[in-house]
């Protein structure tokens, strides 16, 4: 804690994961929802004093002490009324005065990833997944993670009870573990943490800003697990690809909101440290030598990223690595799509045309306005100016948010006055 | 310089507040007090508790206040500095509460006679 009285940024956000896996390791997963009411209730104590007093001097100690002793209180509580639980219940560490060595910073890393493992489950659907580290090793509340998640709030809360009802089903006996004997776990989290990554990272085209922290957060707990994940779990690449990423925010949204394309993108406004921390771990990637998805799509992002100008992009480096990347994931519908665009610059747009006209997506919204966009963009740039206009307005149509459909009637606009010129 | 009295009003249940709203509330708030502070215009506040009493009339009748759940109440106050009450009045429209739909009141204090 720093004199000027300041938190770090997102403070609250973090030390509650923090707090939550602690005490969890302490008091057991079966007591996740009691936990989760004392640091909720903690955080609330804080507001109450804080704000008339400022933050004391050791804020993360007065948080961890205080959802202690609410914890503890709670569990005595319940004890009370139900001698069925004592024995989930161990009273013996209910002592509100010895020091507790596993709120120590050290234990809380592990503790954070012991639980972020039994977040990750893969007995709960990977939305489910999502939703339930954000909410709890992240603390984001049901209208943040309703917002993030684009989901109504009663859809969330459900969502969330069913997953904590089957943790409390089937409580892992977290902290019994060595972090060894998670480690072939974190593969599954990684594929978790790289989903809310990208959701995150698609939703940044919506008007709120808490798409950005969703990436921020995914990056903060994947960086937890850098340290002990084996080489198949790709963390240095997965890392890589989110810096590539987070580095490029500053330029993809305009003062006024509108969503920006790579091609017109102020590359100035990119933040050439982080695209520097990104270098430093496809570095480390490349030496550990496993070259998967992570690490191809690292490199794809590198290669954006080192281009000065949007047609000086190597495309057809780029062209290679999704190659590389489809016949990895032949039945992925947006690597082929991003083959074809990197194609379409790689070797002109012609050649790709009746293959992008007899690409039929996976039938989702999403993959299907991705589709119809490109077809736009691509008919356009090869001269079908007719193809292109029906395909933007189909785009149009298929499009599910305000800043797509700014886009795409900006593209449309500055197609018909290409046209007119012509 | 006279002294106000600003008592904030709210509802205790802070309702959905998520980690980081309340991280920004506090953080608001800290930099309101400074400055206030900075121009002299700080005299000192509290927090109160949630629980109390309330207790009416010469048969001392004691009750739990409305001081729970769901129902707006003093939550805290201030001291204030200000020259005039038209002052005080702009000095509590900075306060941060505001902006999460609490209400205050501003009262002056009646200087003692001289």
């Amino acid at each position: 804690m720093d004199t000027s009285g300041q938190l770090a940024a997102h403070f609250f956000r973090e030390h509650s994961g923090r707090m939550v896996a602690s005490l969890a390791r302490v008091y057991g997963m079966a007591h996740l929802d009691t936990i989760l009411d004392a640091v909720q209730d903690t955080f609330e104590t804080a507001l109450t004093h804080w704000r008339y007093h400022g933050p004391p001097d050791h804020p993360r100690a007065w948080l961890s002490q205080v959802a202690r002793n609410k914890l503890i209180n709670a569990l005595k509580r319940d004890a009370r009324h139900s001698y069925a639980d004592e024995a989930a219940a161990p009273l013996h560490a209910l002592s509100t005065t010895d020091p507790d060595p596993a709120l120590a910073d050290e234990a809380s890393t592990d503790s954070q990833i012991q639980l972020l493992v039994v977040c990750c489950r893969p007995a709960l659907s990977e939305r489910d997944r999502i939703l339930l580290t954000l909410h709890i090793l992240c603390g984001f509340g049901i209208p943040e993670l309703a917002n993030a998640l684009q989901m109504n709030r009663e859809a969330v809360k459900k969502a969330l009870q069913r997953s904590k009802a089957l943790l409390r089903q089937k409580p892992l006996t977290l902290g019994q573990q060595s972090l060894a004997d998670v480690a072939p776990q974190l593969p599954t989290v990684c594929t978790i943490l790289y989903l809310m990554f990208n959701e995150g990272y698609k939703s940044t085209r919506n008007s709120k800003g808490i798409d950005v922290d969703l990436c921020y957060e995914a990056l903060r707990l994947t960086k937890l697990l850098h340290p002990v994940a084996p080489p198949e779990a790709e963390v240095d690449a997965l890392l890589a690809l989110m810096f590539f990423g987070v580095a490029r925010f500053p330029a993809r949204r305009a003062a006024y909101g509108d969503w920006i394309p790579l091609e017109e993108q102020e590359r100035a406004l990119w933040d050439r440290r982080l695209i520097a921390e990104g270098f430093h771990y496809l570095d480390q990637a490349q030496r550990r030598g496993h070259a998967g998805k992570y690490y191809l799509e690292a490199l794809i992002a590198s290669y954006h990223c080192a281009a000065p100008r949007f047609d000086a992009t190597d495309w057809g480096a780029i062209h290679r690595l999704y190659r590389l990347l489809e016949n990895m994931e032949p039945n992925s519908p947006l690597i082929r799509l991003n083959r074809l665009i990197a194609q379409s610059y790689a070797l002109g747009p012609l050649p790709v045309v009746s293959e992008l006209a007899a690409f039929k997506g996976d039938g989702s919204a999403g993959s299907a306005f991705l589709l119809a966009a490109t077809k736009a963009h691509v008919y356009q740039r090869a001269g079908y100016t007719a193809q292109a206009h029906a395909a933007y307005e189909e785009a149009l149509s298929l499009a599910q948010n305000p800043l797509d459909k700014q886009l795409i009637r900006k593209r449309m606009e500055a197609s018909k006055s290409a046209a007119t010129i012509r | 310089m006279k002294e106000f009295l600003m008592l904030i009003r709210e509802d205790a249940n802070y309702g959905e507040m998520s980690a980081d709203e309340m991280q920004a509330c506090i953080e608001k708030h800290y930099s309101w007090v400074e400055t206030l502070k900075k121009n002299g215009r700080f005299k000192e506040a509290q927090p109160l508790e949630a629980g109390g009493a309330h207790i009416r009339g010469k048969q001392r009748i004691v009750s739990d206040g409305p001081f729970l759940e769901g129902k707006e109440c003093v939550s805290g106050y201030y001291i204030l500095l200000a020259e005039s009450l038209e002052e005080a009045i702009e000095i509590a429209k900075g306060n941060p509460d505001l902006d999460w739909d609490r209400a205050v009141e501003v009262r002056e204090i009646m200087p003692m006679e001289d």
